[in-house]
């Protein structure tokens, strides 16, 4: 009897392991026949036609899409991947990459630094995938800097804190990893220039996770330009991922009367701390980053007011490069909101399809990381890159501030550029 | 800014209060800390979230947190059949208790995470207003209801336990459950109430942290180290001593991180606990035990 419950308990235990889903997509192989014919002709008394058919088969190109795909950046990593995945639709449906398709594999990283490393090794040992498109979040990013370089495997993301692509401390560049949209401390200092210049904003205060790269590299930067030009941090307040209770802070917040306050957490630990703060009697302005767009409403129990934060793409614009692709994702999944990570990635796929086209072997990491530095002029959904060689991150990109209405809907103010 | 600060804390003192009194219940009959409780607060957050999203419009309140509770109760049932049942039959030693109460927490986590992932789900406002302003204090309205519901479900409670047979059952099962089982009561039917009325608080501990902090499957392990540290310094096994300590824990956490801010106040509160079982193991109220697991 005893032996029979341990084999029933064995079974219990690893049935479930057993069904686990890892989060790969399932990638079938697929090789493409081309049929080339030569012809030759001598001119004059005689015409020789010779006919060689000749049979190629031409391997896919096989790119990593690493994204978060569950877990509180799961808003942003799943329009994500649909972008990469539409994108490469796109550029095959267009002919690929002189002629070989390319093939994407997705996996979820769950905004975690080990499974991170986990996805990485898996699509570099096991798919010998060429290029990696990176989250748009740098937590788990920040663990491929020294193996990216090993491998010699570019990642292209929107992982915006700058630790991601150059060191902190000598600020050389890491070499495998490019960053295209805004950085964190670019996009803060946007927002900051818009508070302190068109708001007159003088008294900041800042709530946010110091367990969060994102939060601290957007939270740190804004202190900075405020300071810089005139303003003052009367409180500057944090928490953890282990807090789910920040109505302390927001206390404290209120008490120290600042004009506006900012949060640049992820959309729900900001979407919390805007109802403590609303809660705790704060009726100032909130400054957000670009993670409190049209879902973040969703997550607030609060009215929305006074509210400016950053987003990427002119998302509600028909005539923006982002317009069609977002709706095509709100009717492929059912969602009730455009969002602009979709954009992201096919904004990532975008710059390295351009180094690909560029490159005599696409699949050769170090001839695509010289050409990913040369990126100059490239279009994207919102605007054109040209990625700095000595940081990897553009050198100038724009950013839109938007508003929310009394109907919740988002409102473009302004484009500001650096 | 202390009235305030008093308020707040109070009213997350009262969710440690309903973690707390779970855990009191259950050790006071079985000697062990059930730590299967965070799990299945976490199962009845997500529970109470889709079973409002089932109807249109959404049933009132109230009707969730009695879904939620009678769902607790059968989760908990559900455990002790299971898994408690049998060590009980069998006179294991209490160390697996212990085992069990922590397999099933990983257990019923790991089931809501393949599930639902680690997204954040939202639950509904509740209230249209979400706080109200009396004079220069702020009072969240949905604090209200969690205080008043919490006060009411441990009134009932404490009144059950001092005024009533089956309280007077349950005391003397705690004290000693060889006797009472000679003296003629049924000391599983005890056991089973234990776990209806333990599995009823975490049912509503569960649907009022998915609406404070959002559901996802680590919402009730977080609060539950705050109602075991709440029901260590109160006194393993007293419903009164873990009640008190709960709010007291509530109140003095928030004023902790308004003063030294959340990373300090988390150590400082662990360290609290360190220091009553060095130099009072039995708590505030509680009396020293035997075979404590």
């Amino acid at each position: 009897m005893k032996k029979l419950l341990l084999v029933l308990l064995m079974l219990i235990v690893v049935l479930p392991l057993a069904a686990c889903d890892s989060g790969v997509s399932d990638v079938p192989e697929e090789t493409e026949e081309v049929v080339v014919e030569e012809t030759e002709e001598v001119v004059g008394e005689e015409t020789e036609e010779v006919v060689v058919e000749e049979t190629e088969e031409l391997e896919p190109i096989l790119i990593g899409n690493i994204q978060d795909l569950t877990g509180p950046a799961s808003a942003a990593g799943r329009p994500q991947t649909w972008g990469v995945e539409y994108a490469v639709q796109v550029v095959n449906e267009n002919g690929g990459i002189n002629g070989r398709m390319i093939e994407v594999i997705s996996m979820d990283c769950k905004n975690d630094v080990t499974e991170g490393i986990n996805n990485y090794r898996s699509l570099v040992d096991e798919y010998n995938v060429v290029a990696i498109i990176g989250p748009g979040l740098s937590n788990p990013a920040s663990g491929w800097i020294e193996v990216s370089e090993e491998d010699q495997v570019p990642i292209v993301g929107h992982f915006m804190d700058e630790i991601c692509t150059t060191d902190p401390d000598t600020g050389e560049v890491y070499p495998y990893m490019f960053l295209v949209e805004p950085s964190c401390s670019q996009q803060s200092e946007l927002l900051a220039k818009y508070a302190v210049e068109e708001l007159g904003l003088t008294k900041f205060a800042t709530l946010y996770n110091t367990g969060n790269a994102f939060a601290v590299a957007h939270a740190k930067p804004l202190m900075a330009y405020v300071e810089a030009h005139g303003g003052e941090v009367v409180a500057e307040e944090t928490f953890t991922w282990s807090d789910s209770d920040y109505s302390a802070q927001a206390l404290k917040i209120v008490a120290a009367k600042p004009e506006a306050v900012f949060l640049s957490d992820y959309a729900t630990q900001s979407a919390l701390a805007y109802d403590f703060l609303r809660d705790a009697g704060y009726e100032g302005v909130i400054l957000g980053a670009n993670t409190m767009s049209s879902t973040w409403s969703t997550l607030v129990k609060n009215e929305i007011h006074d509210c400016y934060f950053l987003q990427n793409y002119d998302i509600d614009n028909p005539e923006a490069g982002v317009y069609d692709m977002t709706r095509l994702w709100m009717e492929d999944l059912g969602a009730d909101f455009p969002a602009g990570n979709v954009g992201f990635g096919w904004d990532a796929v975008q710059v390295l399809v351009a180094a690909m086209r560029k490159a005599e072997d696409p699949t050769d990491g170090v001839e695509l990381r010289d050409l990913l530095e040369q990126t100059d002029g490239v279009q994207l959904a919102g605007d054109t890159i040209t990625i700095d060689p000595n940081t990897h991150r553009p050198t100038s990109m724009g950013m839109f501030i938007v508003t929310y209405d009394e109907n919740n809907l988002m409102q473009f103010l302004t484009f500001m550029k650096p | 800014m202390v009235f305030q600060l008093t308020i707040n804390g109070i009213s997350n003192g009262a969710i440690y209060a309903l973690v707390a009194v779970g855990f009191a219940l259950v050790f006071n009959i079985l000697r062990f800390s059930n730590f299967a409780y965070g799990s299945m607060s976490s199962a009845c957050a997500f529970i109470g979230f889709f079973f409002q999203r089932a109807f249109d419009p959404p049933p009132p309140f109230i009707v969730t947190l009695l879904f939620a509770s009678f769902s607790g109760m059968v989760i908990a049932l559900l455990i002790d059949f299971l898994g408690y049942r049998r060590i009980r039959i069998n006179n294991s030693p209490k160390i697996y208790y212990f085992l069990m109460s922590l397999n099933f927490s990983i257990f019923i986590e790991q089931i809501l995470t393949i599930f639902y992932g680690t997204n954040i789900y939202s639950y509904p406002s509740i209230f249209k207003i979400q706080s109200l302003q009396v004079g220069s204090l702020y009072i969240k309205t949905m604090n209200l209801l969690i205080l008043g519901v919490s006060v009411l479900l441990l009134v009932a409670l404490i009144l059950l336990i001092n005024k009533t047979k089956i309280g007077l059952a349950i005391r003397a099962v705690a004290i000693d459950a060889e006797t009472s089982r000679l003296m003629g009561i049924n000391s599983n039917m005890i056991i089973i109430t234990i776990f209806t009325i333990a599995g009823i608080l975490s049912g509503v501990a569960g649907v009022f942290l998915g609406v404070q902090y959002g559901v996802y499957p680590g919402v009730g392990p977080s609060v539950m180290l705050k109602g075991f540290l709440a029901s260590i310094i109160g006194g393993l096994g007293s419903l009164r001593g873990a009640i008190f300590a709960a709010l007291a824990l509530g109140i003095f956490e928030i004023f902790l991180t308004f003063f030294i801010g959340a990373t300090e106040t988390t150590v400082v509160l662990f360290g609290i606990m360190l220091a009553f079982l060095f130099i009072r193991p039995q708590g505030i109220a509680g009396k020293l035990v035997e075979n404590k697991v």
